[in-house]
């Protein structure tokens, strides 16, 4: 895998710096993949394709356009099922994003299938696209959440199979956290032996996918979920196309998210009767240009990646900035969140915070030097306050990042560590204030 | 250089980074995007500020703010804190902002404002 060939695929990294005034002097050096990944320009000319040469709505038309339309939606399904190794291209739904596809779940069959103290169990390092669904579910049916205690020493969960009880109706968890990277011990399979788990007790499993889908092969028959959710923008495809996978035993189970258009099987002026998946899942006019470029973020990475390779330069970027942050430390106190080791092995990520200097300076000076590097809770609040942070940074990396950028990167860590450290902790706050802020 | 000579001086020496003995107001806001923390105490003298003190954490731009507007504000008239909008911060910090930091430069204005006004509610009410 040639990195530098394959970052010249990525038309934002020969962009101009920013605007003149700023002094932004280098390419861009992205590092806020875990947010969306960049995009090779064959996902970009896709987009510009469809509208040009192929615009249709799909399912409807009878004209060549319509039916070619509508062949290269179902075929984007079958790469996404192969792609994931799913057994049937129906179990393939395509939603707006992994936000969705969790919502959607809660709404059409957690809502349905739930009761009275039943238990929904979940991590403590969840993002809060897969733990307000679960709260909404909980107030709405009296289910309780249960959530898998992380171990802040060595970032790993504490007997996550203690979780697991008679009264589990459901597992929901994520893949590969996008505070932490790297959570659950892949030599031991212990994702795979926690879902089996929830199996023998008869619970479902969901999977939130979103920042495995780019770092790993998913597997879905070797993993087994029930239900499976990722984002077409974080593997390189446009935004707004996410996808849900349902198993196909529980087609019948799961409810329509939302009723309309192409979706049923017969209506009358009392009521209708669906079509079956993925139809059934699918209401309205879909995200159809996205779709196909999804198609071509698919075959991108079909054609360009090897996920194996991947991995581990992945890895060894994060080795690189790991190493560079505990020299770093001698001048400054550095806490790195996350499990080292898993990190060096397999992460594609790091979480920092650096001791009296907040992450927004931080990231606002980077992002002046055009590197961009995320700053804040994460969108996970529960877990950074876990972490006793008030926020923290995070770097994560994509296929397109290079170990050089990482050494820049360090270079100007050192710099704006040493301007922006104050010495005397003025900015404690008085204990009685601090008591209003616990609201 | 990061931020402006100013701004670095309130950040590293803040002013009236203290807690206000028998405050007449003490409120205390987050802003929830990014963590930033900001809490202000105040005396006030017939409509004249004549005591404010903040406590916070958070970025340089939050922090300092506070300090620069507490400095601004300190002898001023209520009325006067009250009618500081937007512009007067983004003028005060010297800097082009994002929608982002903005949020951070904004907040002390926010928390100072909800202090003197939840103080004329309670005297309204009274």
């Amino acid at each position: 895998m040639d990195i530098l060939k394959i970052r010249r695929d990525f038309p934002i990294f020969s962009q101009k710096p920013g605007p003149e005034k700023s002094e932004k002097s280098g390419s861009l050096i992205y590092f806020d993949t875990s947010a969306t990944a960049q995009k090779p320009a064959i996902v970009i000319e896709a987009l510009s394709r469809f509208y040009t040469s192929m615009n249709a709505n799909v399912h409807r038309g009878l004209y060549e356009l319509g039916e070619s339309s509508t062949t290269h939606y179902e075929a984007v399904r079958e790469k996404v099922a192969h792609f994931i190794n799913a057994k049937h291209t129906e179990e393939i739904i395509f939603t707006k994003g992994t936000t969705e596809g969790i919502n959607f779940i809660a709404a059409s069959w957690a809502e349905q299938h739930l009761k009275q103290d039943d238990e929904i169990v979940l991590t403590q390092a969840e993002h809060h696209a897969n733990l307000l669904p679960w709260q909404r579910v909980a107030q709405k049916t009296g289910a309780k959440l249960v959530f898998i205690p992380l171990d802040l020493e060595t970032y790993t969960f504490k007997n996550p199979e203690n979780y697991i009880t008679s009264r589990t109706k459901l597992l929901a968890v994520t893949y590969s956290s996008n505070v932490l990277g790297e959570v659950w011990d892949h030599t031991q399979q212990e994702l795979e032996t926690l879902i089996a788990q929830a199996h023998s007790v008869g619970a479902r499993v969901l999977i939130d996918a979103a920042q495995a889908v780019m770092h790993r092969r998913i597997d879905i028959q070797q993993l087994n979920p029930d239900f499976l959710v990722f984002s077409g923008h974080k593997m390189m495809g446009p935004m707004g196309v996410g996808v849900l996978y349902i198993k196909q035993a529980l087609h019948d189970d799961v409810q329509p998210y939302q009723v309309g258009g192409s979706m049923v099987f017969s209506v009358s002026f009392e009521g209708a009767s669906w079509a079956k998946s993925p139809q059934k899942f699918e209401a309205g006019t879909p995200p159809i240009a996205e779709v196909f470029g999804l198609g071509a973020a698919i075959e991108y990475i079909n054609k360009n990646i090897n996920f194996d390779e991947l991995q581990k330069h992945e890895a060894r970027l994060c080795s690189v900035l790991i190493d560079g942050l505990e020299k770093l430390e001698q001048i400054s106190g550095i806490r790195i969140m996350g499990n080292k080791n898993w990190l060096r092995q397999h992460g594609h990520l790091v979480s920092f915070a650096i001791q009296g200097v907040h992450p927004h300076d931080i990231a606002s000076y980077l992002g002046a030097k055009n590197i961009a590097v995320r700053a804040g809770h994460h969108c996970a609040q529960p877990l950074v306050n876990l972490l006793e942070v008030d926020a923290l940074l995070r770097v994560s990396f994509g296929v397109y990042n290079t170990i050089t950028e990482v050494e820049i990167l360090l270079q100007e860590l050192t710099d704006i560590v040493m301007v922006l450290r104050t010495q005397a902790s003025t900015q404690s706050l008085s204990k009685n204030l601090n008591k209003i802020l616990e609201l | 250089m990061l931020y402006q000579e100013e701004l670095m001086d309130h950040y590293k020496y803040p002013r009236n980074n203290k807690s206000v003995p028998n405050p007449d107001f003490a409120i205390s806001e987050l802003n929830p995007s990014c963590g930033d923390r900001i809490a202000i105490e105040g005396k006030i003298y017939e409509n004249i500020i004549t005591d404010l003190g903040f406590s916070g954490s958070g970025c340089v731009i939050s922090q300092a703010t506070a300090s620069m507007l507490t400095e601004h504000c300190l002898g001023k008239s209520v009325d006067v804190a009250l009618s500081l909008s937007k512009n007067d911060i983004i003028a005060m910090v010297g800097l082009e902002m994002g929608p982002t930091r903005l949020k951070c430069a904004l907040l002390s204005l926010q928390v100072l404002q909800h202090g003197l006004l939840s103080l004329q509610e309670n005297k309204g009410a009274l």
